[in-house]
């Protein structure tokens, strides 16, 4: 019991530090903090994807990253979410393919409250390169994690997948030889 | 389902649960000057409504609320990993 209690204030202390980061970072390199955090994010994406099987079906690639979540002890729950006026869940617009998702536990926002530091920030980043991270490596595609509304139990997002619509490869008709 | 009370004697019709809500969950009942719950099915549970509220008059039940990981002994024995 002890040790597990020493457990839960060195992570605390992780956690305030991570606060603390983010918000001297913020301060000291402006918005190159974001940068920073995205990147992070992108490598563990990478990292913890690498083997995970490829993909062209979006909620198949959802689910396979939240597996990779769930596989590695993160906690980062997401679902996808349909607002009642929205016939279907993926929009395709002039970017890409969108959906939104809900975060509903998330460590970075613990961190963030732990510490009194504000949402939107720097850190909050490292989801979207988390995500970017992944989805390069499940569908090969580069996506963007917009945060819509960021709540204090719940966070609002929004997935764009920067997908070329599929090119149409011209049918090849063998003609008689001349 | 997330379940959201509206307490109409304490709701002051200010719309900041209308204005904050992400996914337009609330209408304003304009002849009332109350709130309303349009889209209940709408609702993330994000509770910034609740929080906003300067009266208190929004309650929900049956949501997820998010784990204070800090303070869940087995959470902390998963990340000992990680430090």
């Amino acid at each position: 019991m002890d040790e597990l209690l020493d457990t839960r204030a060195s992570l605390q202390e992780t956690m305030k530090f991570l606060g603390a980061i983010a918000s001297g970072i913020e301060e000291a390199i402006g918005e190159s903090a974001n940068s920073i955090s995205y990147l992070a994010g992108k490598r563990l994406g990478m990292k913890l994807s690498e083997n995970v099987a490829q993909t062209d079906d979006i909620e198949k690639a959802l689910g396979a990253v939240s597996k990779v979540l769930v596989d590695n002890s993160c906690l980062w729950h997401f679902e996808t979410f349909m607002p009642h006026d929205r016939k279907e869940l993926i929009r395709h617009t002039e970017q890409g393919e969108e959906l939104m998702l809900v975060f509903r536990d998330c460590m970075i926002r613990q961190s963030l409250f732990t510490f009194g530091h504000h949402q939107k920030g720097s850190l909050c980043n490292m989801m979207f390169g988390f995500f970017s991270g992944a989805l390069q490596n499940i569908m090969g595609c580069d996506s963007t994690l917009e945060i819509d509304h960021a709540g204090e139990n719940a966070c609002l997002k929004r997935l764009t997948l920067h997908r070329k619509p599929a090119e149409q490869i011209p049918v090849k008709r063998k003609g008689p030889k001349r | 389902m997330v379940e959201i009370t509206v307490h109409e004697q304490a709701c002051r019709g200010c719309e900041i649960c209308v204005d904050v809500c992400p996914t337009k969950v609330f209408e304003l009942d304009s002849q009332q000057r109350l709130c309303t719950v349009k889209h209940a099915e709408d609702c993330i549970a994000c509770l910034s409504c609740a929080y906003l509220c300067p009266s208190g008059a929004l309650s929900h039940s049956n949501y997820h609320s998010v784990r204070n990981f800090y303070r869940d002994l087995k959470f902390c024995a998963k990340m000992e990993k990680f430090l």
